[in-house]
């Protein structure tokens, strides 16, 4: 596009294009502080631009280098961010880094738990989606991938505002406005998500979309984010409250999952708690393909229009996957008010704004314990060979 | 990407046997009580306006399973630090908590990593492929069975929503899958509070004892197995979550018998019957639809779409279909069978598989123009006006993006 305004995030003197590690007349050594600079050139938040004029930037990516040349020991941990089955993110800082508000979210995958709760698909998935995606102001971003003997590492941006969970529960629900903001937000970024690069993102939920200083969201963790295109795809997953019935069913889901977890994200957001819950998951999963959704009466009749819209069991009559697509998900009378352009370019700023001190201030993430480190699984020769060549992309 | 599972609960136990209702109906019950706390309640809002520490928030047993023991009967009690205790003790929300401060819960029982405090975690089973993981070629496992073991079968899991929603013959693959599994001595452990789930069981004979020890697994030791919070028997069945993905056991079953039989079917089996079937639907009706004139200039991700969009009907023979004169509101495609077209009661034409009739009404409600009639036992697959006019818009407008398409090479 000839008319974009080109301003890069990366200085020019570190622009050397993508590192060959096979390139002789440079050492490592060169190769390895070169990645470090590109990494630290990162800043954020990035700028917003127009989502499809996003795409057309892909030439001019510098971010998320495939890195054979960083190292875990590059960097200082911090503090851990968010665990999960098989993966820690943590608050990381490159250790010669002089600014200290310089930080990052540093995802650290072990290879053995990944193999071993099968989610090297998922894992791959995951750096594909997030490689493809560039600079959306509500996406997370992938500075860089680096891998070693035993882990797989993501360098992502640090969303210094933490979870807007802590929110919702702290605040037990969301007021009308809060939630129309935040679920318009979200709606812009599954629109990108689908429109622009045919990816699920599959695991919607307060706990995965984070509040930047402005108090705009950021959503993270693709660990379940897939590109379907217009296809169907079968393996289960998500969060049990969260789960589409086709995906209940196994009858083959897509793009239209993530219209439903808007709906009940909406909800969540409305009430405090999502539509289907039981102590026991089968009865949630049954709940959510019988889809009798009940609601408090003094909820908006527009908010109750919306998610019963959203959570139509069946996906072909699902507001999002039916004729219109996104822009009658934007267009619904829930969304009256809703000045898009302003939150997209991030001319306004969120309703909540998060408490930080300094740029590198995790004091609004919860604290996690240590991770166990006695029964951890070994990433085996045996395993090694098997699976290695997966896991090359990092 | 296991799911923890809460101590004092029976999550996954359907103790009903075949002629004993008297557990769904206290479910039932339980149900309806559910609707009372409902968040459509008044005590529901009354609770969410006020000071709501120390008091079961929503409702004691409003939201846990009936009949079972509930573990503080929390919103947020699975898995969550909210959920432990009883209902006096129990939670509602941290509201001036800071999230770090939150007490530490049952977290991760079983699993590998501490991981909850108030979050939920996300589930993921294998990786389901049709294209790549050689679906071609794999048949679903037959075991064969007596009319009477296939009858037992189907009223023991008739209940059960995720076998409720199969198609006849998804429910046969399902059942032929079933293996026999003979436990030929008392005290046998068949699972195991804590272990993964692999397999859904049902009782064929014999009778077998609950347990779940609140620590969330199975302990060393004399006690280690827990309170006996029930027992079942034939037509009972157990483990179902396993058929979701791979769950730690929420509870220890155990043989009280020697010689007791289970059937069992394992979740890779289970999900790939309803992909290899899911999946051979759709590709069909996208065949199907590929040779309707009237749909030619559909891309192919529209195809997809109405393929996912068609109902399966079924009509025994010399059913009428379509009624010449009636309005039209509808369009079919022959999916197996044979059927007829009569005008004016004059057989004019005989349709069969892959055929397609009343396509034009999907332009309007013109009278039909014949009545069909089925010849044999029919399945047809269906599409209302209204669901293609939902789904992609009217069919007019497609129609006249083939002309502007055509146009330039006309």
């Amino acid at each position: 596009m000839a008319t974009r305004t080109v301003e890069h995030t990366v200085p020019s003197e570190v622009q050397l294009g993508p590192v060959d590690p096979k390139d002789n007349n440079m050492r490592s050594h060169d190769f390895h502080e070169r990645e470090k600079k590109l990494v630290q050139a990162f800043r954020h938040p990035p700028r917003a631009l127009n989502p499809f004029l996003i795409t057309e930037r892909h030439d001019e990516k510098q971010l998320c280098i495939s890195s054979r040349n960083l190292h875990i020991t590059d960097f200082a941990l911090l503090k851990t961010l968010g665990t999960g089955t098989f993966a820690r993110v943590w608050l990381a800082r490159l250790k010669d880094q002089p600014d200290r508000t310089k930080v990052y979210a540093l995802k650290i995958l072990r290879k053995a738990d990944v193999i071993k709760l099968k989610q090297v698909e998922h894992v791959r998935n995951e750096r594909k989606s997030l490689a493809a995606i560039v600079d959306h102001p509500f996406i997370t971003t992938l500075i860089a991938s680096f891998s070693d003997e035993q882990s797989l590492y993501m360098l992502l941006d640090f969303c210094p505002g933490g979870e807007i969970f802590t929110y919702l529960r702290r605040q037990r629900r969301f007021d009308e406005e809060t939630s129309r903001i935040y679920a318009a937000e979200i709606t812009m970024t599954i629109e990108f998500l689908h429109d622009v690069h045919g990816i699920a993102y599959r695991d919607l939920k307060p706990e995965n979309i984070l509040l930047d200083a402005d108090g705009h969201i950021k959503l993270v963790d693709f660990g379940f984010a897939k590109q379907v295109d217009n296809r169907e795809t079968y393996t289960l997953c998500g969060t049990p409250e969260y789960l589409a019935p086709e995906v209940i069913h196994n009858s083959g889901h897509g793009l239209a999952v993530d219209w439903w977890a808007l709906g009940i994200l909406i909800y969540e957001f409305l009430v405090g708690q999502p539509p289907f819950w039981d102590q026991n998951p089968m009865r949630i999963y049954e709940q959510i393909v019988e889809g009798h959704l009940r609601f408090p009466p003094n909820m908006p009749p527009a908010a109750q229009n919306i998610v019963t819209l959203l959570c139509k069991t069946n996906p072909s009559e699902r507001l999002g996957h039916i004729s219109g697509g996104s822009t009658r998900v934007k267009s619904h009378p829930f969304f009256t008010g809703i000045a898009w352009d302003d939150l997209f370019y991030r001319r306004v700023k969120g309703p909540i704004i998060p408490r930080v001190s300094h740029p590198a201030d995790a004091g609004n993430f919860e604290d996690y314990p240590d991770s166990d480190t006695r029964n951890q699984n070994i990433y085996t020769d045996d395993l090694k060979k098997k699976y290695e060549p997966l896991f090359k992309d990092f | 990407m296991a799911e923890s599972s809460l101590p004092g609960s029976t999550p996954f136990i359907n103790t009903s046997s075949k002629n004993d209702k008297s557990h769904n109906i206290q479910k039932i019950s339980e149900d309806e009580e559910f609707e009372v706390t409902s968040p459509t309640d008044m005590t529901f809002r009354q609770a969410n306006s006020g000071d709501n520490r120390g008091n079961a928030l929503f409702g004691g047993s409003a939201f846990s399973e009936g009949g079972s023991q509930t573990a503080g009967g929390s919103l947020f009690g699975r898995g969550s630090p909210f959920g432990v205790g009883g209902a006096e003790s129990g939670p509602g929300h941290p509201d001036d908590d800071e999230p770090g401060a939150l007490p530490p819960g049952p977290a991760g029982q079983g699993l590998p990593n501490n991981y909850a405090l108030g979050r939920r975690t996300s589930v993921s089973a294998e990786s389901l492929n049709p294209t790549s993981a050689g679906t071609e070629g794999w048949t679903p496992p037959h075991h064969p069975k007596t009319e009477d073991q296939l009858a037992r079968l189907k009223t023991a899991v008739s209940s059960n929503f995720l076998f409720s929603h199969l198609d006849d013959d998804q429910f046969k693959t399902v059942l032929d899958a079933l293996v026999e599994k003979p436990i030929p001595a008392k005290d046998i452990k068949v699972i195991s509070q804590g272990d993964a789930g692999d397999y859904f069981y049902i009782v064929e004979k014999g009778s077998f004892d609950i347990y779940i020890h609140s620590s969330g697994s199975v302990q060393p030791g004399p006690d280690g197995l827990g309170n006996k919070v029930s027992s079942t028997g034939p037509g009972g069945s157990f483990g179902e979550l396993a058929l979701m993905y791979n769950a730690p056991r929420a509870a220890t079953v155990i043989s009280t018998e020697a010689k007791s039989t289970l059937w069992a079917l394992d979740r890779i089996t289970f999900r790939r019957i309803l992909m290899d079937s899911a999946f051979q639907r759709r590709r069909m009706y996208e065949a199907f639809l590929e040779e309707v004139p009237l749909l030619l200039s559909l891309k192919p991700y529209e195809r997809s779409k109405i393929a996912d969009a068609l109902d399966t009907i079924k009509y025994p023979a010399e059913a009428t279909i379509i009624t010449e004169g009636d309005p039209g509101d509808a369009f079919y495609l022959l999916e197996s069978g044979e059927a007829e077209a009569f005008k004016n009661g004059a057989s004019v034409k005989t349709y069969s598989r892959g055929d397609y009739f009343g396509e034009l009404a999907l332009l309007d409600d013109k009278p039909r123009a014949a009545s069909i009639v089925t010849k044999t036992d029919v399945k047809v697959a269906r599409l209302g006006r209204d669901g293609f006019k939902r789904l992609l818009g009217p069919v007019e407008d497609i129609m006249r993006r083939a002309d502007y398409q055509k146009a330039p090479n006309s």
